[in-house]
């Protein structure tokens, strides 16, 4: 018998000593295991304390955009764990910042007021006009989503309301800059373990089961509708605040709040870190747009490259970057010999 | 290959967080930094930073501008605002500006914003930053409406430039001539949806029906539209004899000019119409565009005047350096703010962006565009007369060549009916 | 009368652009964001090798084509087919690969009125009392014609049939030998070669934009949904629909009010027949 003499290997991944170690209650054992449980959750949150204060003026403005994007990402997460593929985030950024600036303008509320207002009004008001769709699944909701923002903003510039197309300018800014970079990173974190939580508890649970089989739910005796109502009043109260936030910070709100680039940017960022973690969401967004600042000094090309970047990495890295940054925290692969 | 990727993605995110970091340090104090953050990828756009270029080269080639006794040279830093392209949200304009305020550091802005919502926008920014700002292309009467409300907190902002309604009056004398010597009396008016064109247009319809002319309809037509057959036999069933339109993006003006004569729409064409509006333009539309009346504004941006030197030596210079504008309006402006500027920095004696405004105000001399002097609202005077005012011009193309008709002061001809007209 | 003749040309210039679209979510199940970038490009190509090349505009068209075919081709065969399946992915990169294409002829320069395609014909001709020209004619019986020339091929050839095969039940078909990833891919050349098409056609009526790829690609995505995202013949009649729609609209109510048309049909649509006009009724996959 002449069988090959070759050694064949196969590559296998095992789970770290340490992951293995602290998965118990006696990880308390050693200051080391509790920092490899620790440092993952508490990383981003000392991140986000630091930053502001470390960086210059610009990149702090663009940390306060990341911010905003990581926000709608969120939102669209949210809705994607139930199932509902939503390529209209635009929709809940302009109505946010709308709302706001409408308030600010007209009734002259100050940010204290216009801030929450705008985040449960406009929620409201989203969740009320997409209910009605609700029913639509998949491709037909996306579909739906990408079309209304569109029709809003002809609204707005063809009836001239809300300031038409100059929009509307001069409104009230935050008293500084360093409290809005603040606000925006907290109402970030916020949402990120808020989310992170739900979707560990059994409202979570219900919400994937709904994305997995909604049939299944349903004879269950649990009410779907009403669940996919709720979420859509979460994920839009969310992108909502992302407005409301843009429109005090720059002081102004026009028909391109409800610009495609809303809708698509937080769906890359989602796309890139993960998507269905929520912690993807924010951590693509937290590349990809201090990295579309960054290559501004490309000028015309800039474009070309951010697109080009994105696309490679989305194909060499098709879960995600959180997924297999995880993967690399947690496990390690070695060749083996069969 | 995973951990190729890894690699490849940390290398392309490192790489571009280094690029953005400048490399050089801080400038020494030595040039005067000028920044220019306009909409590069529009025809407006790229001719209006090449004549500012010229200028700055002309400036620089004498030495730089005389700063309290010294001579220091001019550094642009150009940047893209991308506000023409439809998928721009106004935020991302304004952080290319932010982003060159905070990271260059310039002693004053040039061009500026193009659309105007991202101008006013913008608007609270500059006044935020306190640098000067010298606008040569949004062209939104807004900006007068909204500096006349805090003077002093949007001192800091000046428009070059004129606004919709300055251009459109140049025309108004040629309508009054179709008027008064040719008789002509059925007027339509076609208005692009932007405030732009309805501000133009809306200047030209008023004077008509004030000055005896039928208006014998009007259509406002969305900006991407692709097709005017409905509108232009509307034009033609009316019996229209002259038609106002006012259209400036380049899919929709090139298909309307197109249709217009393959439609053979008997009537007159007067305002502005991308394509046509051009000293390229007869090289693309050909007699697509004969007789059909124009405006530039200001004066000097397209057509060298016989009797007026300096339009001719700046056209000829940008001629020479870059080939024909490919836009016929602002081009001008914007080599003038240059030179507005520096007779500012010089009379200031300093960079101080307070000093500088207050000798901005003050302007007043001479330059290609007529005379130069701004209005309590930070806009340069417009009028009929070179010699107390800037001027913006009306001509009609006739067989390959723009002859000026208004105001006097630049005429070179008179009104031509086309033949299938009389 | 002229209605009639407009409508018939919107509705033609409508079902060319969504064509390419069409095709290719049908078969491969990939909604192709980038068709808009394809189409700019299949001009810019065109343009490219007549001006710079000289040859004529008939050698030119042929060859641009076959380009466009090739590099549809390798775009599914090696970037789509890494993440197939994955239907964010799919999405994200065909929408951003369109950005890039047409953020880099921006780039160079296609903006404004000086990149054009020169008509086949230029003059008109006068139906009743109103003037068409040329071009247009020719727009209207091209499209006519491909049409007829498609539903030949996708119903009498081979790889046309084994399109269709793909289509209705892929893993039958892969059972029958039918290779779903070069059947992929060919469905991916000949819908960018059909954008390419479409390009030719329609660009010298007005002028060669980059920024017209985002116009083309709203419009192939309304036209599609409307008609039906798996049926060609729902997608014609879909472009009949919305491009008379849109003229009689322009007509009696105003121009302004055009763009609202694709807008609003895509909207009543989803709400009354999600599938599209002939979209197979599949009331349990897109209902709850």
């Amino acid at each position: 018998m002449d069988k090959s003499e070759k050694t064949q290997f196969r590559r296998e991944r095992l789970d770290r000593g340490i992951k293995a170690r602290t998965d118990t209650i006696y990880a308390i054992a050693s200051f080391r295991d509790m920092l490899y449980l620790i440092l993952p959750r508490v990383l981003p949150l000392v991140l986000m304390v630091v930053l502001p204060l470390l960086l210059g003026e610009y990149w702090r403005k663009v940390v306060c955009y990341a911010a905003v994007y990581g926000l709608l990402a969120l939102s669209w997460d949210f809705l994607g764990a139930i199932g509902l593929f939503s390529l209209g985030q635009a929709l809940f950024f302009g109505v946010g910042a709308y709302m706001a600036g409408a308030l600010n303008l007209y009734f002259e509320w100050p940010i204290y007021y216009t801030l929450p207002a705008a985040t449960l009004g406009g929620a409201l008001f989203c969740t009320l006009l997409l209910t009605p769709v609700i029913r639509l699944k998949g491709v037909y909701f996306a579909m739906v989503t990408i079309v209304i923002p569109i029709l809003f903003s002809r609204t707005i510039v063809a009836g001239g309301i809300f300031g038409g197309t100059h929009g509307i300018v001069n409104l009230t800014p935050f008293k500084s800059d360093l409290l809005a970079e603040y606000l925006i990173l907290f109402a970030l974190i916020g949402c990120l373990f808020a989310f992170r939580r739900v979707i560990g508890e059994d409202y979570g649970l219900v919400m994937h089961a709904i994305r997995d089989d909604d049939r299944a739910v349903m004879s269950a005796g649990i009410n779907i509708y009403w669940r996919k109502v709720q979420a859509l009043f979460v994920a839009s109260a969310v992108g909502c605040l992302a407005g409301a936030f843009m429109c005090h910070n720059y002081q102004f709100v026009g028909p391109s709040a409800f610009s495609l680039d809303y809708s698509l940017l937080p769906l890359a960022a989602a796309a890139l870190g993960g998507p269905g973690t929520f912690v993807g969401a924010v951590l693509g967004s937290a590349i990809l747009i201090p990295l579309s600042e960054a290559l501004r000094d490309f000028g015309g090309l800039r474009m070309v490259f951010y697109c080009l970047i994105l696309i490679a990495s989305m194909i060499l890295l098709p879960e995600g970057i959180f997924h297999y940054i995880a993967r690399k925290y947690h496990q390690f692969e070695r060749t083996v010999k069969i | 290959m995973k951990k190729g990727v890894m690699v490849f993605i940390a290398a392309a995110f490192f790489a571009g967080l280094i690029l953005c970091v400048p490399l050089a340090p801080a400038w020494s104090a030595d040039p005067i930094v000028v920044g220019i953050p306009t909409a590069l990828n529009s025809d407006y756009g790229r001719d209006s930073v090449n004549a500012v270029k010229l200028a700055v080269k002309e400036i620089n080639d004498k030495g730089g501008v005389n700063v309290g006794g010294q001579k220091r040279p001019i550094k642009l830093i150009i940047s893209d605002t991308r506000d023409m392209e439809p998928t721009t949200p106004a935020h991302d304009a304004l952080m290319a500006v932010e982003k060159m305020i905070l990271q260059d550091k310039p002693h004053a802005i040039l061009v500026g914003f193009a659309r105007s919502e991202v101008f006013m926008a913008g608007m609270e920014l500059i006044a935020k930053h306190k640098i000067p700002y010298l606008g040569s292309y949004a062209q939104t009467h807004m900006f007068q409406q909204q500096f006349a409300k805090d003077p002093e907190k949007y001192k800091y902002i000046f428009r070059v430039c004129g606004y919709n309604v300055i251009a459109a009056k140049a025309a108004t004398d040629a309508i009054d001539v179709l008027r008064k010597e040719h008789g002509l009396k059925r007027a339509f008016f076609i208005t692009q949806d932007t405030l732009l064109s309805k501000g133009f247009v809306g200047v030209l319809k008023k004077h008509c029906e004030n000055t005896g002319w039928q208006t014998v309809g009007t259509e406002n037509i969305a900006s991407d539209a692709a097709d005017f057959s409905a509108v232009l036999s509307k034009v033609k069933s009316s019996k229209a004899q002259i038609t106002v339109v006012f259209w400036d993006v380049a899919q929709g003006g090139t298909i309307m000019l197109k249709q217009w004569t393959s439609m053979k729409v008997p009537s007159l064409m007067v305002g502005f119409v991308i394509g046509a509006c051009s000293p390229r333009g007869w090289d693309f539309m050909g007699k697509n565009i004969n007789y059909i009346i124009q405006t530039e504004a200001p004066i000097g941006s397209g057509i060298p005047l016989k009797k007026l030197p300096k339009t001719r030596a700046f056209v000829e210079k940008f001629n020479k350096a870059y080939g024909k504008p490919h836009g016929q309006w602002l081009t001008s402006a914007s080599y003038e703010s240059v030179y507005i500027l520096a007779g500012a920095i010089e009379r200031a004696g300093s960079l101080d962006p307070a000093k500088l405004v207050k000798e901005i105000e003050k302007t007043d001399y001479a330059g290609v565009i007529g005379r130069i002097r701004f209005d309590k609202n930070h806009q340069v005077v417009y009028g009929d007369d070179p010699k107390e005012t800037a001027v913006c011009l009306a001509y009609q193309w006739l067989n390959g060549k723009m002859v000026p008709i208004y105001p006097p002061a630049v005429a070179e001809g008179k009104v031509v009916l086309p033949p299938w007209m009389k | 009368m002229s209605i009639f003749i407009y409508g018939l040309t919107q509705s033609v210039t409508l079902m060319l652009y969504g064509y390419g679209f069409s095709l290719v979510y049908g078969i491969s199940g990939i909604a192709n964001f980038a068709h808009g970038g394809f189409y700019v490009l299949g001009g810019y190509i065109t343009w490219c090798i007549i001006n710079l090349l000289g040859l004529s505009q008939f050698t030119s068209a042929v060859l641009t084509v076959l380009i466009m075919g090739f590099l549809g081709f390798v775009f599914y065969w090696g970037i789509l087919l890494r993440i197939r399946g994955i239907i964010l992915s799919e999405l994200v990169i065909t929408f951003v690969a369109g950005i890039a294409i047409l953020e880099f002829l921006n780039w160079k320069g296609l903006y404004g009125f000086y990149y054009n395609l020169l008509p086949f014909v230029e003059g008109d001709i006068t139906v009743g009392e109103v003037s068409v020209d040329y071009q247009r004619l020719i727009v209207l019986c091209s499209g006519a014609v491909l049409a007829g020339l498609m539903w030949l091929f996708v119903h009498h050839t081979k790889i046309g049939l084994s399109f269709r095969g793909i289509a209705q039940e892929e893993r039958t078909a892969l059972s029958l030998g039918i290779e779903s990833d070069w059947v992929g891919s060919l469905s991916m050349a000949l819908g960018s070669a059909l954008a390419a098409v479409a390009a030719i056609l329609i660009l010298p009526l007005g002028v060669l934009e980059a920024n017209v790829g985002y116009e083309v690609l709203i419009y192939a995505v309304t036209v599609a949904i409307v008609g039906g995202l798996e049926s060609t013949p729902g997608m014609v009649l879909a472009s009949f629909i919305i491009g008379f729609g849109q003229i009689l609209v322009a007509e009696f109510i105003g121009s302004s009010w055009m763009i609202i048309v694709p807008l609003a049909t895509i909207v009543v649509i989803l709400a009354l027949r999600p599938s599209g006009l002939f979209g197979k009724f599949k009331e349990l996959e897109e209902r709850v």
